[in-house]
């Protein structure tokens, strides 16, 4: 039996099951919520339609920064005897869990290397023209399609309370350097780095009255009714420059709404109220601290189905994050930029990549952690995409870009594999089509469409 | 248009197509090192200011028009103030909203605006919490309207919404929204709690015409219009105080007063008057000095022992009193570029190894003219001019080129591998970047940066003074090239000297000053008079960054809406 239960008929079951001290309110999904979600599902329908006893399927990015290390990444051995890179080596007591996919070119295009490479490497597109001036190249707008994540939760979001959730650690500045996630063309998301914050907003429903959350809601509802007339009303008196900025303000203030008419449905025994210790979210020597943090709150968000779609943006391209709790001092970018015949240099930018590669195993051991119904875990049930703006840090090439992909995304993926792509030419564009096969989209192209041959062959 | 203005363009045009190819050539190192070197030979590359003379006298025919006036949206700083303003909230609510998008330096600028559901959600959640204070509060909810919405009286509620809608929208409310607003408190209110209320100013402080300056217009005018007083009103507070329009310009606004250049000037000489003008010339010099790093900046503690937890706070709090003082009495590019002057606490003073000032918390101290030269010998630009564990000649030459004479030098070519200096105690930073000026693929452009950045090497990368670097003495002789105040340097005391009596710098801090002020770059050649105004400001004779503004404020661009560029 399932433990994700969504059924009407079974409000006794959710109630008992439920943990969090508030958890009575978190029962039903409201018959509006199920009602906005039927329309567009139908048209996305997944391919392979999961029973509905099953849990749901959800998905995950992880980013880090400024290029690996060709010689400390590449693997070497068979598709299911590989031996795993010193930078992928805290990945072995998950190899079974994981698909290496070597060889793809991540595509991107307009601005400098490191912006069009994490505009591109989720939405496959290229930025468009804008205000933020790269290194030797004309200024950059945003991207100019939405990104993998914000597709896939168009189709899996469901009638969660959130359509995706965007974590980051230190992410820096607002502009295109530290945007990876799109929810269309020139909207991008920017990644939530304060994890008080994010326990405040996001886990509202867990740790609130449910008298206060209904009376909160139903009041929330008539004001942002109230402002959401006079975005239409202005929109309607402006330019068209002006009117899409508006009507972009506008779409936010309706998703807020769909939040608002959302109830969260906690199924999972897991699903706690988290625990979030104070950090100073800021400061350099935090960073690991902070990212633990969000690391917790990304997978309670996914176990109590909060959302199902989620990143965790580490820093930012042109990341200078300095090592210092593993003893080095310059700051990241600084370091990407030295030669390979530079040895010390090497040597700490392979710790640096190891040290994010430790990271997702983290992430995948805590998912590994969580039931998640009829026998399998969170982690089984989810497909992670660990990617990074580019491959080379010191040339900027994003040739043979690094991608980890892990987790089964519920049975979709056969893991245990290490797949070079190497010599084809093949964009990264294709792998993002195959992710969005793995989560059941028909879709055979992604992304700016003469970057996309179709999805890659022997994946899934 | 002017041979001056002729030959920028050109100029402009030959950077953009040798960086262009320089990108489409990338994977090969020797075409790149050519071209950059070509294009940091060849001079400066495109030099700020305008033209002037008859061209720009304001009766000329053919004035362009002014450039686009994009809808501006509020900033986390202006947000804030103006919740303290129509709420009493604390101006530090808003960072509870997203970072502002950050481009040229500053975080106005209209092109780069994103918007999210998180900016909604934080926009919902700041509003809703400061609504609900502010309701809690009998003596602030009588003084908008004077009476008490709550005591039952529907006539004073509905006064309520008039007068601080006027405020909050910074024009009067119509009959729909009044009807709205009314609807809205029906649809929420139970009598005693003052739910309605809140409801009504959490509204209000989401709608587009709070978080917005939207200004009334004809959508695909082909003409510049004239503004209505509320626009102007609301222009000229952002401008001068970053803050919402206050009861006395919003009259001047509703009797017209505004309409012509001398009651606008009042006006503005009114705001100009106020303390708390010195809070948005702290903030634009803040962000144009690119001192906003500090706010996170850390430093190689084995190195440098004195550095704590406390210091980047206490910098920042020295260069915001600093230039507060500097508003108060000289607002001159002199005194930010060469006061040797400054304010510190016991702590602060301990770090730089001054003696202790008298009494308590930041007091304002005389340092050696000799040593100290205003902004540019402050922690807080030293420190964010540097890295972590030893100073940069680089990034403090290079700000002086990109930030004071808008000149920014080439990027380095994007796939540069670079191999500079690690630190070894034993050799002066000097030694370390002589490679820069060996190599003549690093010279081309190293030779316009690192020759004025050596000018600052008594400050180490804490902006703590040194006589030593290394094992040897400091050597902080240098070069300016390129420039209209060239020549030898030795040390920052000269190039200080330097760069408050060069025009170029003057004309480059009213063009930093023209893209914060209206949000936006400026559009060469047509506001290039627009810019030789701006200059002439801080230039003239008893010229400073107040009659900078009070030069804005005249501009043709700030008192009419261009017309629209359709995308």
């Amino acid at each position: 039996v399932s433990d994700h239960v969504s059924d009407e008929s079974m409000p006794a079951a959710a109630e008992t099951r439920a943990r969090p001290r508030f958890g009575r309110r978190a029962l039903l999904r409201g018959a509006a919520g199920a009602a906005v979600a039927l329309p567009w599902l139908e048209s996305l329908a997944p391919r392979r339609a999961r029973a509905s006893n099953q849990p749901p399927l959800r998905f995950v990015v992880m980013f880090s920064p400024n290029g690996t290390l060709n010689d400390q990444w590449m693997l070497t051995g068979g598709e299911t005897a590989f031996v795993l890179s010193p930078i992928l080596s805290p990945l072995e007591p998950h190899r079974a869990d994981i698909v290496i996919v070597q060889g793809l070119d991540q595509q991107g295009g307009g601005g400098d290397g490191h912006q069009n490479g994490i505009g591109g490497m989720l939405t496959g597109t290229s930025l468009n023209a804008g205000p933020f001036a790269g290194v030797g190249a004309p200024p950059a707008g945003w991207a100019s399609g939405p990104s993998v994540d914000q597709r896939i939760a168009q189709a899996i979001a469901g009638a969660t309370k959130l359509r995706s959730l965007e974590l980051g650690v230190q992410v820096g500045a607002a502009d295109n350097w530290g945007r990876m996630s799109y929810r269309a063309a020139n909207q991008p998301l920017p990644p939530l780095d304060d994890p008080a914050s994010v326990y405040d907003t996001v886990f509202t429903d867990l740790h609130t009255d449910p008298t206060v959350l209904a009376r909160r809601r139903s009041r929330q509802q008539s004001i942002l009714d109230t402002v959401g007339a006079e975005y239409t009303r202005l929109s309607g008196r402006l330019g068209a420059t002006d009117r899409q900025r508006l009507d972009a303000h506008l779409a936010a203030v309706r998703e807020l709404e769909t939040r608002l008419t959302t109830d969260l449905v906690v199924t999972n025994a897991a699903c706690k109220d988290p625990q979030v210790a104070p950090v100073d979210k800021d400061a350099n020597d935090s960073f690991p601290a902070v990212g633990a943090l969000q690391t917790d709150l990304l997978v309670m968000a996914l176990a109590c189905d909060i959302t199902r779609v989620a990143s965790l943006q580490w820093s930012r391209s042109v990341s200078q994050t300095r090592f210092t709790w593993a003893g080095i001092s310059e700051g990241h970018h600084d370091l990407s930029h030295k030669s390979d015949d530079d040895a010390p240099s090497v040597a700490k930018l392979q710790t640096i990549n190891t040290w994010y590669a430790q990271q997702l195993a983290s992430l995948m051991t805590k998912l590994a952690a969580v039931p998640d119904g009829n026998g399998t875990t969170l982690l089984d049930n989810t497909l992670i995409l660990w990617c990074n703006e580019l491959a080379r840090g010191n040339t900027h090439s994003r040739h043979d870009a690094p991608y980890v992909l892990a987790g089964g995304a519920g049975g979709a993926l056969r893991t245990g594999r290490y797949l070079s792509y190497e010599g084809q030419g093949l964009p990264h564009n294709n792998l993002l089509v195959s992710l969005l096969n793995a989560m059941g989209l028909p879709d055979t192209t992604f992304g700016k469409s003469d970057w996309c041959t179709g999805p890659l062959t022997g994946l899934l | 248009v002017s041979a001056a203005a002729r030959a920028r363009l050109l100029s402009d045009v030959r950077r953009k197509r040798v960086s262009s190819l320089a990108t489409a050539r990338s994977g090969f190192p020797l075409a790149v090192a050519l071209l950059v070197v070509g294009a940091c030979s060849g001079g400066g590359g495109a030099k700020p200011g305008g033209v002037g003379g008859d061209l720009c006298a304001a009766s000329a025919p053919g004035q362009p028009p002014p450039g686009t006036a994009p809808l501006r949206r509020l900033t986390r700083f202006e947000y804030g103030r103006a919740l303290a303003d129509l709420v009493g909230a604390d101006p530090s609510v808003s960072a509870g909203l997203p970072p502002d998008e950050e481009t040229l330096g500053f975080d106005d600028i209209a092109d780069a605006y994103s918007v999210s559901a998180l900016h909604a959600q934080s926009y919902l959640d700041v509003a809703e919490k400061v609504a609900a204070d502010f309701v809690s509060r009998a003596d602030q909810r009588a003084a908008v309207a004077g009476c008490d919405p709550l005591a039952g009286d529907a006539a004073c509620a509905a006064r309520f919404v008039t007068v601080f809608g006027l405020r909050a929208w910074r024009r009067p409310l119509d009959a729909d929204e009044q009807a709205a607003m009314a609807a809205l408190y029906q649809a929420t209110d139970t009598p005693g709690t003052g739910d309605g209320l809140s409801a009504v100013v959490a509204a209000m402080l989401q709608s587009p015409q709070f978080l917005y300056r939207p200004e009334p217009g004809t959508p695909g005018a082909m003409t510049a219009q004239p503004l209505d007083g509320y626009a102007l009103a609301t222009r000229l507070s952002f401008l001068v105080l970053g803050r919402q329009p206050d009861a006395a310009l919003l009259d001047d606004a509703a009797s017209g007063r505004l309409d012509d250049e001398s009651g606008l000037m009042a006006a503005a000489d009114r705001l100009l008057a106020d303390p708390r003008a010195a809070e948005v010339f702290a903030h634009f010099a803040t962000e144009w000095w690119e001192l906003e790093p500090l706010s996170t900046l850390d430093k190689d503690r084995s190195l440098y022992r004195l550095w704590t937890d406390g210091t980047p706070g206490a910098m920042a709090a020295e260069t915001q009193a600093f230039l507060t003082d500097a508003w108060q009495g000289t607002p001159t590019l002199r005194t930010l570029l060469s006061a040797p002057a400054t304010f510190v606490d016991a702590d602060l003073a301990a770090f730089y190894g001054l003696p202790a000032p008298p009494g308590t918390g930041f007091q304002r101290v005389a340092l050696d003219p000799a040593r100290a030269a205003g902004l540019l010998t402050q922690g807080a630009f030293l420190a964010t001019h540097a890295h972590a564990d030893q100073t940069s000649p680089v990034l403090r030459g290079k700000f002086v080129r990109a930030r004071l004479f808008c000149t920014p030098p080439p990027p380095p070519p994007p796939t540069l591998v670079v191999r500079p200096p690690t630190v070894d105690p034993r050799k002066s930073t000097r030694e370390r970047f002589a490679e820069h000026t060996a190599d003549p693929f690093c010279a081309g452009c190293h030779t316009q940066m690192d020759p004025i950045g050596f000018a600052f090497e008594h400050y180490d990368a804490t902006g703590r003074w040194r006589d030593v670097d290394g094992s040897q003495p400091v050597d902080a002789t240098g070069a300016l090239t390129g420039t209209d105040v060239d020549g030898p340097l030795d040390g920052v005391v000269d190039l200080a000297g330097r760069l408050a009596g060069s025009p170029e710098v003057a004309a480059c801090a009213a063009t930093q000053w023209f893209r914060y002020a209206l949000g936006r770059s400026e559009a060469l050649p047509a506001e290039s008079c627009a810019l030789s105004a701006l200059s002439a400001a801080l230039t003239a004779p008893g010229g400073d960054f107040r009659q900078l503004v009070r030069a804005t404020v005249r501009l043709p661009a700030f008192r009419t809406r261009a017309p629209e560029v359709q995308p």
